[in-house]
C-alpha cells in the first residue's frame, strides 16, 4: 500500500516535471502579460513619467473615441476581404499541388516563401511594386495608379499583398489535409458514379473540415491582429485613416501618443473579441466535423 | 533522482537568463574600465564619434565609449520603451520635439549645472533651445545651421535659373520670382516645361522643387517667411495664423496645381523621396539642411551647388535646429558620463564630427573644421550660415510636440495630397494636435 502511493507521489512529481516548460511559458507568455495589460488598463502612464491609477477612465476613454470604433470596422472590413481570398486560393492551390504535376515540390518552396520572410521586408519591397513614381506594378501597366495613396485601393492594395503572404501557408496545410484523404474514399465514389464536382463538395470538402477550422481559426486570429505589413505599407494609417486596423491604432496609442492605459484598454477588447470569434467557430465546427475517417 | 529537480532548475535559470534583454548594463568593458554606451542615429556621425572616443580612452584609460546607432525612423518610438524599461544608453541623442517629456520626467542629468563651465563655447541658439525650468538638459552636439537650396547647376542653366535670388509671394504674383522658375525648371517626358503648352503633368521626368510635408526644410520655412507662426507663446499650435493658412496654400497649390513639386503621394510616406529624385538628377530645387550635405556629396554624380533658402515676403527665415548629447540620470556611470558629455561638448572631441564633413558641430569653436571640409572640396557652406539670412523661425517645442505631431501629420497629409481645402484641414491640425498636447 505504502509502496503504491509513493508510486503515485513519483509518478505526479514526473508529471509536473514535464509539464513544467509548458506551464512557464503559458503562465510567463500568455497569462503573465494578459494581467499586466489589464492592470495597466487602469492607469494613466506616458512611459516616462509615474504611473497614476485611474480606475475605468481610460475605458471611458477609449469608448469615447470613435476612432478605436472606427479601427474595428476596417479591421471587419479587411479580414472579410483577406479570409475568403485566402483560404479559396490556399485550397485551390492545394488542389493543384497536390496532382503530382512535375515540379509541385518547388511550387510549394515558391508558395511559402512569403510567409517566411519577415512581414516589414516584405512591406517595404511591396512599397517599392507599388510606389506611384518609379513603381514595378505601375512601369507594368504603363499608367501612373496610386495604389497605397488613394482612399478608395489602400485597403485592398494593403489586402493583397496580406493574401499573397499567406496563401502558401494555407496551401502547405490543405495539402496535408488533401493526402490524409484515403484514395479509397474517392475510389469508392468514382465507382458509384460520383463525378469530379460531385467528389469535391461531397467528398473532399467535408473530409477538409478539420483543416479548414485549423486554417480559418489561426487566420482569422493573425489578420485581426495584422500590423507590421500594414504598418509598413501605410505608416500613418493610410490616406484618410482607411487602413487604420486595431493593431495599428493599439501601436499608435501605445508608442506614438504614450497613453499605455488607453492601449492597453484597445488590447483587451482585441483579446475579448478573438476569443468570442474562436469560440464561435469552435462551436460551429465542432457540430460539422469528422476527425476520423475510421468511425 | 535528486539531481533532477536541481538540473530543471538550473535549465530555467539559463533560459530566464537567455530572455533577460540586454542593456547598458550588459556593454563589453576593458579591463577594469568603466563603459559607457552613446546612442544616436546618425551612421555618418557615428563613424567620426568612434575616432573621438578612441582619442578620449586614450587619455581616459578608465573609460570606454561605446557607440549604438539606431535608425532615425525607430529612434523615438524605442527610447520612451527604453527609458521605461531602463535598457537606455548612459548617453543619447535628442531633438527639440521629444526632450521636453525626458527632462520633466527627471531622467536627463542637468548638464547647466553639471557643467555651467562650458556653456559658454556651444553656440547659443542650441543652448535656449534645450533650456527648461531654468537648465539646460544636454550639451549641445550638432547645429543644423539654416535650410538652404542644394540645386542641379546643368538644370538651373539650361533653364536661366538664378537660384541666388528666388522669391515666392503668396498674393503678388508680380513679386513672385520662384514660380516661374520653378515651371521653368519642371519638365514632362515630351520635354515640355511647366509653363509651356501642352505640358502633361502627368509624365513628368524633372520637378522643379521639393514642396512636401517636411516640418523642417520645408513647411516652417515657408511659413516663417511669410511671417506666419507654428506654436503659439505657450506652445499651443497656431496652424490658422492666416499667414499660415496662407503658406500651406502656397507650397500645396505648387504640388497640385502648378506640378511642380512631386505628388504628396510620392512624398507624404516617403520623406527621402525628393532627396532620391534629387540624387538621381531628377529635381532641380532641393530645398534642405547641413543633414544632407554629406549624403548629396557622397551621392550626387552630377555638378551641384548651394543657393540661399528661398525668400519669402519676410525674407530670408529659417527654422534652425540642433542636436543635444542627454546624459541618463538614473544610469549608476554618473561620473563618467559627465566626463564623456565634457568631450563631446569640448573643440577637441567635436571636431571629429566637422573634420569628416559629416554635420555641423554646436561646439563653436569646432565649426570651422566642418567648413573647411566642406571647402576643400569645392562646396560653399556659407548660405547655411549668416550669409544665408539672421532671421529664424523658433524650432518646435515642449514636452508633447512629438505626441502633437504624430495627430496632425496624418491631416496635413490629406492638406498636401489636395483632398482637404487647405483652412480646413490647418483648422482639424490645430485641433488634432492642441488635443494631444493637453
Amino acid at each position: 500500500m505504502a509502496g503504491r502511493r509513493q508510486g503515485a507521489r513519483r509518478d505526479t512529481r514526473t508529471a509536473y516535471l514535464l509539464l513544467g516548460p509548458s506551464l512557464f511559458g503559458i503562465s510567463a507568455f500568455l497569462v503573465l502579460p494578459i494581467l499586466v495589460v489589464a492592470w495597466l488598463a487602469l492607469q494613466r502612464w506616458d512611459l516616462i513619467g509615474p504611473r497614476t491609477f485611474v480606475g475605468l477612465d481610460n475605458v471611458v476613454a477609449v469608448a469615447a473615441d470613435g476612432r478605436f470604433a472606427r479601427s474595428l470596422l476596417i479591421t471587419a472590413v479587411f479580414v472579410a476581404i483577406v479570409i475568403p481570398a485566402q483560404t479559396v486560393l490556399g485550397l485551390v492551390a492545394a488542389l493543384l499541388l497536390n496532382r503530382g504535376l512535375r515540379g509541385s515540390a518547388a511550387f510549394r518552396v515558391l508558395y511559402v516563401l512569403p510567409w517566411i520572410c519577415a512581414p516589414l521586408v516584405l512591406g517595404v519591397v511591396w512599397r517599392w511594386v507599388l510606389a506611384p513614381t518609379d513603381g514595378a506594378l505601375n512601369a507594368l501597366i504603363g499608367r501612373r495608379v496610386e495604389w497605397l495613396a488613394d482612399p478608395v485601393l489602400a485597403l485592398p492594395s494593403v489586402a493583397a499583398v496580406t493574401v499573397w503572404t499567406h496563401v502558401g501557408y494555407v496551401a502547405l496545410f490543405f495539402s496535408a489535409g488533401l493526402r490524409a484523404i484515403p484514395d479509397t474514399v474517392h475510389e469508392a465514389a468514382m465507382l458509384d458514379g460520383a463525378g469530379a464536382g460531385q467528389r469535391f463538395w461531397r467528398i473532399t470538402l467535408p473530409l477538409l473540415r478539420p483543416t479548414t477550422f485549423f486554417v480559418l481559426v489561426t487566420q482569422i486570429i493573425a489578420t485581426f491582429q495584422v500590423f507590421d505589413s500594414v504598418y509598413a505599407l501605410t505608416p500613418d494609417g493610410g490616406p484618410q485613416g482607411v487602413t487604420d486596423v486595431v493593431a495599428g491604432r493599439i501601436y499608435y496609442e501605445a508608442f506614438e501618443q504614450r497613453a499605455v492605459g488607453q492601449a492597453a484598454v484597445m488590447a483587451l477588447v482585441l483579446f475579448v473579441l478573438l476569443v468570442v470569434v474562436t469560440l464561435v467557430q469552435q462551436r460551429w465546427f465542432s457540430r460539422r466535423t469528422t476527425y476520423d475517417l475510421s468511425t | 533522482m535528486r539531481l533532477r529537480p536541481l538540473v530543471a532548475a538550473a535549465v530555467a535559470a539559463l533560459a530566464l537568463a537567455a530572455c533577460s534583454p540586454a542593456g547598458p548594463d550588459d556593454a563589453p568593458s576593458g579591463e577594469g574600465a568603466t563603459t559607457v554606451t552613446v546612442r544616436l542615429w546618425d551612421e555618418q556621425v557615428a563613424a567620426a564619434y568612434e575616432q573621438s572616443f578612441d582619442e578620449f580612452t586614450r587619455q581616459n584609460p578608465d573609460i570606454q565609449v561605446q557607440v549604438n546607432v539606431v535608425p532615425w525612423k525607430d529612434y523615438f518610438v524605442r527610447l520612451p520603451l527604453d527609458v521605461a524599461g531602463g535598457t537606455v544608453d548612459d548617453v543619447y541623442w535628442l531633438n527639440s520635439s521629444n526632450f521636453g517629456a525626458l527632462a520633466d520626467g527627471g531622467k536627463l542629468i542637468d548638464v547647466g549645472r553639471e557643467l555651467a563651465d562650458e556653456q559658454a563655447s556651444w553656440v547659443p541658439a542650441a543652448v535656449e533651445q534645450y533650456s527648461r525650468s531654468g537648465t539646460l538638459w544636454g550639451v549641445p552636439a550638432l547645429t543644423d545651421g539654416r535650410i538652404a537650396v542644394y540645386y542641379n547647376k546643368a538644370m538651373v542653366e539650361a533653364a536661366g535659373v538664378d537660384p541666388d535670388n528666388l522669391t515666392w509671394h503668396p498674393a503678388d504674383p508680380a513679386a513672385d520670382t520662384f514660380l516661374p522658375a520653378a515651371r521653368k525648371l519642371t519638365r514632362d517626358s515630351a520635354g515640355r516645361t511647366a509653363d509651356q503648352p501642352g505640358f502633361d503633368p502627368g509624365a513628368i521626368t524633372q520637378y522643379g522643387f521639393n514642396a512636401a510635408r517636411d516640418l523642417q526644410a520645408i513647411y516652417y520655412d515657408f511659413v516663417g517667411s511669410n511671417g506666419g507662426r507654428i506654436q503659439a507663446e505657450d506652445g499651443s499650435l497656431a496652424f490658422t495664423d492666416p499667414k499660415t493658412v496662407e503658406a500651406f496654400s502656397y507650397l500645396v497649390k505648387l504640388v497640385n496645381t502648378d506640378h511642380v513639386a512631386p505628388s504628396a503621394a510620392d512624398t507624404n510616406d516617403n520623406p527621402d523621396f525628393s532627396r532620391d529624385q534629387f540624387l538621381q538628377g531628377k529635381m532641380a530645387l532641393f530645398q534642405s539642411g547641413t543633414y544632407n550635405l554629406k549624403n548629396v556629396g557622397d551621392g550626387a554624380t552630377f555638378e551641384w551647388g548651394v543657393a540661399p533658402l528661398v525668400a519669402g515676403p519676410q525674407g530670408r527665415v529659417s527654422v534652425v535646429s540642433s542636436v543635444i548629447a542627454a546624459g541618463n540620470a538614473d544610469s549608476p556611470r554618473r561620473d563618467a558620463i559627465l566626463k564623456v558629455l565634457r568631450w563631446i561638448g569640448s573643440e577637441e572631441g567635436a571636431s571629429y564630427v566637422g573634420e569628416e564633413g559629416a554635420a555641423l558641430p554646436a561646439v563653436t569653436a569646432a565649426q570651422q573644421a566642418y567648413f573647411d571640409y566642406w571647402e576643400g572640396q569645392g562646396v560653399d557652406t556659407t548660405f547655411f550660415g549668416d550669409a544665408g539670412g539672421r532671421a529664424t523661425i523658433p524650432a518646435p517645442f515642449g514636452p508633447k510636440f512629438e505626441a502633437a505631431s504624430t495627430a496632425f501629420n496624418p491631416i496635413l497629409n490629406e492638406v498636401f495630397a489636395g483632398r482637404t481645402p487647405v483652412a480646413e484641414g490647418m483648422q482639424q491640425a490645430q485641433d488634432a494636435g492642441n488635443a494631444a498636447l493637453r
